[in-house]
């Protein structure tokens, strides 16, 4: 039976033309076949693409087992894909991150950017047949986004003044001061909006509807199988009339990542959200399928892979130690040895996918080995042989060894040994230390024990959203994520409030680059890597919003 | 095995299931690790991790946690989920029956797979027959099983297409009937083989030295001199009193068969309790990774105390021990 299906699938694609997308495509927005269909007039010259397909089954491979499918209450890379399908935000970020109307029909913006006013779109209803008015919205942030989504949160919470619903299509989010990144946060990564006569008056955490999901999006739930499958079907209500094309949709839990890529290639699975592909893989795998980078990865976006020194070390406090650290790291090996070239060196703080907050030609130590040498001695750590011994360094007993652990979880274990490799050719000893994510995080953010660490902050579309965190110093504690080296800057902090309320973005843009280049001045961090996800699916699947929750809305395949 | 033997051995098992609860609550908790950290996720702060803690009683005392979950367990509650926020014994019960289908499978494989095999291996001793199963039968023991199921998938799913590289059921089809238990039969096959493979050589060993031990035995001969033909002196006469250590193995594998389990299972993207466990332990769900040791022991025991039943059947001198 399955044979059956993979084998028309490969003679499918053989006969195809191959459509391999790679490259550095950050592919956003409604771009589709299907938009593109509608809109062509066919003329002598000019044919018009074949109308999209509809029907057939998509199986989307999931990494692990959801557990609950309500995407408002966590952060989560593995409950949001499963979930997102089910929900829609306000806004969708478009092409170039433009925001796009999505449940909400339009906005307007006064009070210098303290004021937004949503009108929602009209007709829209619940799977279960319920309308879905702005009382669904207001409920959904106040009790639930604002106390359990832990970017929205983050970054709102403070801000917020308060959300009123004068009447049921208008949303009135008003801020205590000017905030920026608003449109930027409503997507339905950011802001799933729940059903509030499913929820209201009872524990968002506990209700059971988060195993059985109601929500407005272009799939209904079907059915759940824990650790097996979420089975997703067409909403033939959903608000863009016409969509989605699959008449069904399952997301297959395939844990074991050479699995996955073998599902995807006997034809039995049609998506792999994230696919590490050696470059030696790459040409083979391209014969029959489409491979797309996007900065977009499960849960969060435009995603940095950062070591953090520890700031509270004594060891680590002369900002000539972690230059000299810094230097040693020859950070184009994390690029070609642990993501096969997927992604770039990261050249400043804040992500190249913030165009407009990025600053570039920024003096972010290179590789030198010379240069480590000179300034580790200038910190006071003269080299004795193989290693480094204190010479006084306060703080740090004189005849003190340099020795350094870094803290990683199992999935970045490569990090480690590459950082281990390289300060000890500078004569620095680092000890890996290998956390599970549950013993991680509280080690990192509440025990704060570690010296160097490394983790993926995920930037998000705005720096208010995932940036911030990690250099506010009313950021530093026990909540995960945030300001991890303990970094503290009075200066930094107030332009970090500056920012947030610099809804013009060119203004905006001229702080972070005074922020970013303090930062590399104080480096508390060092910036590795720059990380995308390659999306692999069959090259005769099209349609796809690669930067979207809701990646298969538009999508089919004309197999 | 006589009543009182029975009642002993019996009284030991439920003692063994009461040790084993005590040495894994208390190393579970010793492990580094916060479930309330670990289900408040990125957005958790102290307060609220505080009320994780404080909803699911982890900020009592170790030992006042202790008697209230062997006091549930007791009465057959085996605690709720942290993370599922369902009762353990549904988590469990979700995902028992695919295990016992592919270890059921896997065992009954090995078991007649490795009888046989070991029959034929013994039939001609040191002929190329037995060296080539005794020799397939030493490197199917050692080659690593999660190393075996990757070259299933690779060559027998991928390659030749014989059968589906993962899950229970193909995805694309809504079988139902006879179709879907088929459909479940041919995801079943790879998963069930290469789990059973490592038994069928400790199996086919066994029956073999067996087997070959008997053979040469007075009474094999005797039978041969009254005439009785090889096969049936093999199977009438030699096999049953072989069985003895096979019977032994057997049973103690069952109860052991979940390590490998959690092996394949993530391979072969099985849905069964393989899986969970390594789930459980990740997102430290303290009383789902209880539940399923509990399972595991309890497994072990009920096997041990069968194998002695059906080794007192086969052979009445062990029944009263």
């Amino acid at each position: 039976m399955t044979r059956s299906v993979g084998r028309s699938t490969a003679g499918w694609v053989r006969r195809a033309v191959v459509v391999a997308l790679v490259g550095a495509t950050m592919a956003t927005g409604f771009s589709t076949d299907a938009l593109a269909q509608a809109k062509c007039v066919p003329t002598r010259t000019r044919k018009c693409p074949p109308p999209p397909v509809r029907g057939g089954t998509f199986v989307v491979a999931l990494l692990a087992d959801p557990g609950q499918l309500n995407p408002a209450i966590t952060t989560s890379g593995v409950v949001h894909p499963a979930a997102e399908p089910l929900f829609n935000g306000l806004v969708s970020i478009g092409e170039d991150s433009k925001p796009v109307g999505e449940l909400a029909q339009s906005w307007k913006i006064d009070r210098g950017g303290a004021r937004y006013t949503f009108t929602l779109r009209k007709g829209v209803k619940w799977h279960d047949g319920r309308p879905f008015t702005s009382a669904d919205v207001k409920y959904t942030y106040e009790d639930v986004l604002l106390k359990f989504h832990a970017r929205t949160r983050a970054s709102m919470a403070d801000a917020l003044d308060g959300i009123d619903a004068p009447n049921a299509t208008t949303v009135v989010f008003r801020f205590k001061r000017p905030y920026a990144p608003l449109l930027q946060q409503m997507d339905v990564t950011e802001g799933p909006i729940l059903p509030r006569h499913i929820y209201q008056g009872t524990d968002p955490l506990t209700n059971p509807a988060n195993s059985r999901p109601v929500g407005t999006g272009p799939f209904r739930f079907s059915s759940y199988s824990a650790g097996s499958q979420v089975v997703l079907v067409r909403n033939p209500t959903y608000f863009r009339a016409g969509l989605p094309y699959f008449d069904r949709m399952v997301l297959r839990v395939i844990p074991d990542a050479s699995t996955r890529v073998l599902a995807l290639e006997a034809g039995e699975v049609d998506w792999i959200p994230s696919v590490p592909i050696p470059a030696s893989d790459r040409a083979r795998l391209n014969r029959n399928l489409a491979l797309v980078r996007t900065a977009w990865n499960p849960g969060g976006s435009n995603c940095i892979m950062t070591m953090s020194y520890n700031l509270d070390r004594p060891a680590l406090k002369d900002v000539r130690t972690r230059r000299g650290i810094a230097f040693a790291i020859d950070r184009d090996q994390f690029l070609s040895q642990v993501l096969f070239g997927e992604g770039r060196v990261a050249n400043a703080p804040i992500s190249t996918g913030i165009p407009f907050a990025h600053a570039a030609g920024l003096n972010i130590p290179g590789f030198s080995t010379t240069l480590a040498n000179q300034l580790l001695d200038q910190a006071g750590w003269p080299r004795e042989g193989d290693t480094r011994v204190s010479r006084g360094v306060s703080g740090v007993p004189d005849g003190t060894r340099l020795a350094l652990d870094f803290v990683q979880r199992p999935a970045d274990t490569k990090y480690g040994e590459i950082v281990r490799q390289r300060l000890a050719a500078v004569g620095i000893p680092v000890t890996l230390r290998n956390l599970e994510d549950a013993v991680f995080r509280p080690t990192i953010f509440r025990d704060r024990n570690f010296d160097l660490n490394v983790i993926s902050y995920c930037n998000g579309t705005d720096p208010q959203i995932g940036v911030r965190r990690m250099y506010h110093s009313n950021q530093i504690g026990p909540v995960d994520f945030t300001n991890s080296s303990a970094y503290r800057n009075s200066e930094v902090d107030a332009l970090w409030d500056q920012a947030a309320q610099e809804v013009d973005r060119n203004r905006a843009r001229a702080v972070y680059r005074r922020i970013q280049e303090i930062l590399v001045d104080d480096l508390p961090y060092l910036w590795l890597v720059e990380t995308v996800s390659t999306r692999a699916h069959p090259a005769v699947c099209t349609g796809f919003r690669y930067n979207s929750g809701l990646f298969a809305e538009a999508a089919f395949c004309r197999r | 095995m006589t009543p009182l033997a029975f009642a002993r051995r019996l009284a030991q098992a439920v003692l063994a299931v009461l040790g084993i609860i005590v040495v894994t609550f208390f190393l579970i908790h010793s492990a580094p690790g916060d479930p309330a950290a670990a289900l408040a996720g990125e957005g958790g702060d102290a307060a609220y991790i505080e009320a994780v803690r404080r909803n699911f009683g982890l900020d009592r005392p170790l030992p006042q946690q202790f008697v209230t979950y062997a006091g549930n367990v007791v009465q057959g509650d085996l605690g709720t989920s942290l993370v599922r926020g369902r009762p353990v014994s549904e988590v469990i019960g979700d995902r028992l029956p695919v295990t016992l289908l592919l270890m059921g499978t896997a065992l009954a494989l090995s078991s007649l797979g490795g009888m046989v095999l070991g029959g034929i291996a013994a039939r001609r001793p040191g002929r190329a027959l037995d060296l080539g199963i005794t020799t397939g039968g030493v490197v199917g023991y050692a080659v690593p099983t999660f190393w075996l199921a990757q070259l299933a998938v690779l060559t027998l799913g991928f390659r030749a297409g014989w059968f589906p590289v993962q899950g229970l059921t193909d995805a694309r089809a809504d079988h139902t009937g006879f179709a879907a238990v088929l459909d479940v039969a041919h995801h079943l096959v790879l998963p069930a083989v290469v789990l059973a493979l490592s038994d069928v050589a400790i199996v086919a060993r066994l029956t073999r030295t067996g087997l070959v031990h008997e053979l040469a035995t007075d009474y094999a001969r005797t039978a041969r001199a009254g005439g009785v033909g090889p096969r049936r002196v093999l199977t009438r006469h030699a096999l049953p009193n072989a069985l003895l250590p096979v019977v032994t193995v057997v049973g103690a594998r069952f109860g052991t068969m979940l390590s490998g389990a959690v092996l394949v299972e993530t391979v072969f993207a099985w849905p069964g309790l393989g899986r969970l466990l390594i789930g459980a332990t990740r997102s430290r769900d303290y009383p789902v990774l209880l539940g399923l040791v509990l399972l595991a022991s309890f497994a072990v025991v009920v096997a041990n105390l069968v194998t002695d039943l059906v080794n007192g059947r086969i052979d009445p001198r062990t029944s009263g021990v």
